[in-house]
């Protein structure tokens, strides 16, 4: 009894985790370019509520996926112009736009209600696997039990992985990040970089929302996301900018969250407020132990010119 | 920044003395274009901007009551962005005003529910508030300390703790039978109330004195930073750490308190929220998202403490329109939108005050050589 | 990576020695101008370069040698003038497109990404690295490279665990595999030690042998002397000449930098009074961690000018800051006056009558956001008539700052707006005011004229050349050597942090001063 509610509370926060990693990973890419994006929480409900709009109307996740992610890289677009082009404060920038992304979606939402409902749930969350190898003790429910975009996110990371360690693009991705003076001099474009991987962080974070809302909640609420923005960028930072922590951290981050409901089903009272505050303290706490700089942690500390507007003449 | 076009160059130059004018047409330009981007999006959704936009004139500012709607909003507002300016001033970036807030307003109500009747009318009110302020410091030293001692970014550790605050806050009311709450309500939960000897005095209808201590605040952080010499250490450190080490100011222990300052402001405002408005801690009702917005309208404001009151003023009065919009068939959640387009522009439009444009015969091009 | 080919072989191939370009032009870069906020820093400068040379480039602080070798880097754009390489005039729009062109320059600030390998630095950007390049691919090629330069680097180290020498040659074999056959090293010598040094000539001549040009910055006689096969001396943004080093001669090439006969000029002979600042042993590490003031004696009198000479970077910004209480001293004793202030914090010195002008006028001497009364109060803050108890006093403040204004003949102030906005001499002026009216026991100038117009440098020396009669014992710190010998009772001159040697002002010559000044030891003769 005990190990199955605890089984369950890990599946479930695959679930919830799922869109922390999906915009997760998106902040990774455009922090790894030295641009800090604050805007996520707004750029997920935006980008979500059009997604999720279109898989109403259309009733197609990978079309609705699409242009939640689209629209999730135009509002990104939005900061990269203020924060690379006019050189704006950067966490002014991106709280304006969490400002903007919430009330956008509020806005939509407020709409027309029956445009964001379904009328029937959507077929392709259906779990992948058939139900042979889901109910396949431990490893079904844990491995095979999942709809698609959870195997998207598992390849996302390994892709993501691939990328910013493996390949060329990455290299050049993380010297604009950590020194954009040297990676000018060899004829990489800053602005053109950081441009691009903003807008590829919103996409992430369009893609999260429009899961988070069409696939786990199904139907749109002010201010659904309840903070899964915020946790989403204390998720790079607790990752240490490497995308495999990521999906371990994405994970603890979402049995945390649900953690104290299955608790409570066995008879172990811990707030749950506690455990939501949880991942915010770990965060803290991995940061004071970067900055208090200790050799392996100088591995996993951020990039050096993270939030540091370049230009060539000032040297 | 240069930028070729065919035999001429556009060229950027930084200014360091935008003239009179630019300060006053750049945020007015952005107002407007920020308006004309949201007329559009108000359009596409098949409503009516001219609409929406004279009502919401109306419903912010025209009349008693929309005008003291305004200013209860705005009270928070202007203590949190006094709060975002202190430290900026020093460029220390304290994003959790959000969180010092919650903290403030938890310590308040705890403190007006310990006092009960014990201490009637302004010396009651000013314990209360005096612990909304310390609890607001104290949370905000959470963040200072690591920052002094092991230069741990504060924009990360204020922005997460500002998380650890609001659950703190949810389970002293949701998921205990804390002393904050009313014990009695048990299927809809609820903060208990305050003596009503220590709601904070009314003006006029629901309008009460936060607005006076709030502009008393700005008067006051104006003149300490103006004629204190904690003010000036701070004004130096800001401009130059170089130089304040230099002329031999501890330029960490001024960290410390100025961001204990700023902690303590955006105390004051959960302080007020508790005493003025909500006379309970409420997580429904207390307003959330003024400490983002705080530092957002201190940047409008250009970092001036008297800027702060007429920009939370002009944004609480979008914010306070929102709920009248609903007769006229606007959505009320149009206002949250057209503020942060508003904010992105006008702080966009900060980049026309420190540059200008000119256009010249590209160097290099035969124009530019001389004969 | 076909090294073979990406590397200087196929450049290598184009200069070979045989092909008989060996001596042939490189580059020619015809009246150059380029100036900076209406300031120029070249001035129609001519320069030219020819295959399989050094070049070096001559210069004081401030002639122009970096702005010259940035225009022939892309990394400014000349206001006018012409570059040609091989014969062909270019235009060169970036850093980026002068590499591909085959030029590279090793900045002072090293263009290497600090938490990469080695072999990650060099396959960055680099044309030939393969989308999916594997580590251990890049390390052996990299490995081979360094190999083949004579420049062996750990291709998996991170270059944060690198010595600057050991970066220093990182960068130099980055541009060699971007196959750059113009080379330019700025001031390459003044982060190394010696034996890096040593290390680093004999890399320089081995590829200007295989037909390479080289550009060598320096400001040290000895340097140019040994490693470079032509010189050319720049100075105040103008071209003086070039020369074979057969032809030149350490005393004239001194002569050339510093550029005119210094008289000594007649100053009132006061008796130095009783020593007011003593230092002894003096050892403080610079902002690398590596000593940069080395077990240094300086004695200053009372009514006593102590000129420091010296070239930028040996020392002297750090001894400045070390008396100043700015930088952490690590062996040796500082008295003020007869008391020890080694350990005492900045605001305790200031406290004992120590002034301070520092050589960053706009960031450390002044809160250039700031309006001038607020500057001008920057230490005296703290007492009545300023401040009483935590309050300050904003009207003693202005008035305090109108009188300043006057007596120190402040100009072009706009009340309420930025310091910053003055002129060079202004600001200098404006810290002279708040330092000497502070009646300091001791002032420390570091550099109190650079850059400023000659009715400004005028009145500066006239300032200090008062308060010494005052009885002021100052310790004036400055590359400019007429300014050493107009002002200087005694004259010690740094090199690499330590005393090179100590004269008074009639002993000194330009060319005696300069030779020290390059670390040359002079017979007392």
């Amino acid at each position: 009894m005990n190990e199955s509610v605890i089984l369950l509370s890990i599946v479930s926060a695959v679930g919830i985790g799922t869109p922390i990693l999906l915009a997760g990973l998106g902040e990774m890419y455009t922090e790894h370019s030295g641009v800090m994006n604050l805007g996520i929480e707004g750029m997920m409900l935006g980008g979500g509520v059009v997604g999720f709009w279109v898989s109403t109307q259309h009733t197609s996740l990978p079309l609705a996926l699409a242009v939640g992610a689209a629209v999730g890289a135009l509002f990104a677009l939005v900061h990269a112009f203020l924060a690379v082009t006019l050189r704006v404060n950067q966490i002014v920038s991106g709280l304006a736009l969490v400002i903007t992304g919430t009330g956008f979606a509020a806005f939509i939402g407020s709409l027309n209600d029956s445009a964001l409902t379904y009328e029937r749930p959507l077929s392709s969350f259906e779990p992948v696997f058939g139900e042979g190898m889901r109910d396949l003790p431990l490893v079904g429910p844990l491995v095979f039990g999942h709809d698609w975009v959870v195997y998207l996110s598992w390849v996302l990371v390994a892709a993501s992985a691939f990328w910013l360690f493996r390949t060329r693009w990455g290299l050049s991705l993380r010297a604009v990040g950590e020194d954009p003076a040297a990676a000018d001099t060899v004829g990489i474009s800053v602005t053109a970089t950081r441009y691009i991987y903003t807008m590829v962080g919103g996409a992430g974070a369009g893609l999260g929302g429009t899961y988070l809302i069409a696939g786990i909640f199904s139907n749109y609420q002010h201010g659904i996301t309840a903070g899964l923005g915020w946790i989403a960028f204390a998720l790079v930072i607790f990752a240490g900018w490497r995308p495999w922590r990521a999906l371990a951290a994405a994970y603890i981050f979402g049995v945390l969250r649900n953690l104290g409901f299955s608790l409570q089903i066995i008879g172990v009272d811990i707030p749950a407020d506690f455990l939501n505050a949880l991942p915010f303290v770990l965060t803290i706490a991995a940061l004071i132990l970067i900055s208090a700089r200790s050799s392996a942690a100088r591995k996993y500390s951020a990039p050096s010119a993270l939030a540091v507007p370049y230009s060539r003449e000032s040297r | 920044m240069n930028l070729a076009v065919g035999a001429r160059e556009i060229v950027v130059e930084r200014r360091p003395l935008p003239p009179l004018w630019v300060r006053a047409a750049a945020p007015t330009f952005s107002v407007f274009f920020g308006l004309v981007i949201g007329a559009v999006i108000i359009w596409a959704a098949g409503q009516d901007p001219v609409l929406a936009y004279t009502e919401m004139v109306k419903k912010g500012f025209l009349g008693r009551l929309p005008l003291i709607g305004t200013l209860v909003i705005a009270t928070p507002l202007i203590l949190t962005g006094l709060a975002a300016l202190v430290a900026f001033r020093m460029k220390i970036w304290n994003i959790g005003a959000e969180g010092q807030l919650i903290m403030g307003a938890v310590a308040s109500a705890g403190m007006g529910l310990w006092i009960g009747d014990g201490v009637g009318g302004p010396v009651g009110i000013v314990i209360m508030l005096a612990a909304g302020a310390a609890a607001g410091a104290l949370w905000a030293a959470l963040a200072a300390l690591p920052r002094a001692y092991f230069n741990t970014d504060e924009v990360i550790s204020t922005l997460m703790l500002n998380f650890v605050a609001l659950n703190i806050m949810n389970y002293l009311i949701f998921s205990s039978i804390s002393y904050w709450r009313d014990a009695e309500r048990v299927t809809f939960p609820s903060g208990r109330g305050i003596s009503e000897i220590l709601f904070l005095p009314r003006l006029s209808g629901r309008l009460h004195i936060g607005l006076f201590i709030a502009v008393a605040a700005a008067a006051v952080l104006w003149w300490a930073l103006r004629y204190t010499r904690w003010g000036f250490e701070v004004q130096v450190t800001g401009d130059s750490p170089r130089a304040a080490r230099y002329a031999g100011m501890g330029v960490d222990r001024k960290i410390l308190s100025v961001l204990m300052v700023s902690g303590a402001l955006a105390g004051l405002a959960g302080g007020i929220e508790v005493g003025g408005v909500l006379h309970s801690l409420d997580p429904r009702a207390l307003s959330l998202g003024v400490g983002f917005a705080g530092i957002v309208v201190a940047a409008l404001a250009r970092l001036s403490p008297f800027g702060v009151v007429p920009v939370a003023v002009f944004v609480a009065s979008i914010t306070n329109a929102g709920p009248g919009l609903q007769s006229i068939g606007v959505s009320s959640e149009v206002v949250l939108m057209l503020e942060g387009i508003l904010f992105l522009c006008i702080v966009a439009g900060e980049w026309f005050l420190r540059n200008t444009i000119r256009v010249q015969p590209a160097a290099g091009s035969p124009a530019a050589r001389p004969a | 990576m076909p090294l073979d080919r990406a590397g200087a072989a196929g450049a290598a191939a184009q200069i070979d020695r045989s092909d008989g370009r060996l001596g042939g032009e490189a580059a020619r870069l015809t009246s150059i101008t380029k100036s900076f906020y209406g300031q120029a820093a070249n001035e129609d400068v001519d320069f030219d370069l020819r295959w399989g040379e050094i070049h070096a480039l001559l210069g004081e602080n401030g002639a122009g040698k970096s702005t010259l070798c940035s225009v022939l880097a892309g990394l400014y754009h000349p206001d006018s003038g012409e570059i040609r390489l091989d014969g062909e005039q270019v235009e060169l729009r970036s850093p980026h497109h002068a590499l591909e062109q085959g030029v590279g320059m090793v900045y002072q600030h090293f263009r290497l990404v600090e938490r990469f390998t080695v072999a990650e630095n060099l396959a960055l950007g680099h044309p030939d690295t393969k989308v999916l390049a594997s580590r251990k691919e890049l390390e052996r090629q990299v490995a081979e490279l360094g190999r083949r330069y004579g420049l062996e680097a750990a291709p998996e180290a991170g270059v944060w665990q690198l010595s600057v020498g050991e970066q220093q040659r990182v960068e130099i074999l980055k541009l060699l595999h971007r196959g750059v056959r113009i080379l330019i090293l700025d001031e390459p010598t003044a982060v190394l030690t010696p034996q890096e040094a040593r290390s680093l000539f004999a890399t320089m001549r081995a590829l200007a042998d295989e037909g390479r040009a080289i550009i060598f910055v320096s400001h040290k006689l000895d340097e140019v002397m040994e490693v470079s096969d032509r010189v050319s001396v720049l100075r105040d943004g103008r071209m003086v000449g070039s020369m074979e080093i057969a032809e030149a001669d350490p005393a004239r090439l001194a002569r050339m930098m510093v550029g005119r006969d210094l008289a000594v000029p007649d100053r009132p002979r006061i008796e130095a009074g009783a020593p007011v600042l003593s230092i002894t042993g003096l050892t403080a590490a610079g902002d690398r961690g590596i000593e940069a003031v080395r077990n240094v004696d300086i004695e200053v009198r009372a009514s006593q000018i102590v000129g420091v000479a010296g070239v930028a970077g040996n020392g002297q910004r750090e001894l400045a800051e070390a008396i100043a209480g700015l930088r952490r001293i690590e062996h040796g004793q500082i008295f003020l006056g007869g008391v020890d202030i080694t350990r005492a914090s900045p605001r305790q010195r200031i406290r004992l009558g120590l002034g301070f002008v520092p050589e960053d006028r706009m960031r450390t001497g002044m809160a250039g956001g700031l309006p001038l009364p607020a500057n001008l109060a920057l230490k005296a803050y703290r007492r009545p008539p300023l401040s009483r108890g935590p309050l300050l006093s904003k009207r003693a403040m202005d008035d305090r700052a109108r009188r300043l204004e006057h007596r120190f003949d402040i100009r072009g102030v706009r009340w309420g707006l930025p310091t910053s906005l003055l002129s060079g001499g202004n600001i200098q002026r404006a810290i002279l005011a708040r330092e000497l009216s502070a009646g300091p026991k001791v002032l420390v100038a570091a550099a109190p004229t650079r850059g400023l117009d000659v009715a400004a440098i005028q009145a500066i020396r006239r300032l200090l050349l008062e308060e010494r009669e005052a009885g002021t014992a100052i310790l004036m710190i400055s590359e400019d050597l007429e300014e050493i010998m107009e002002l200087s009772d005694e004259i010690v001159v740094l090199y690499e942090g330590r005393i090179m040697g100590r004269l008074e002002p009639g002993q000194a010559s330009p060319e005696v001063l300069g030779m020290l000044m390059a670390g040359r030891t002079v017979d007392p003769a």
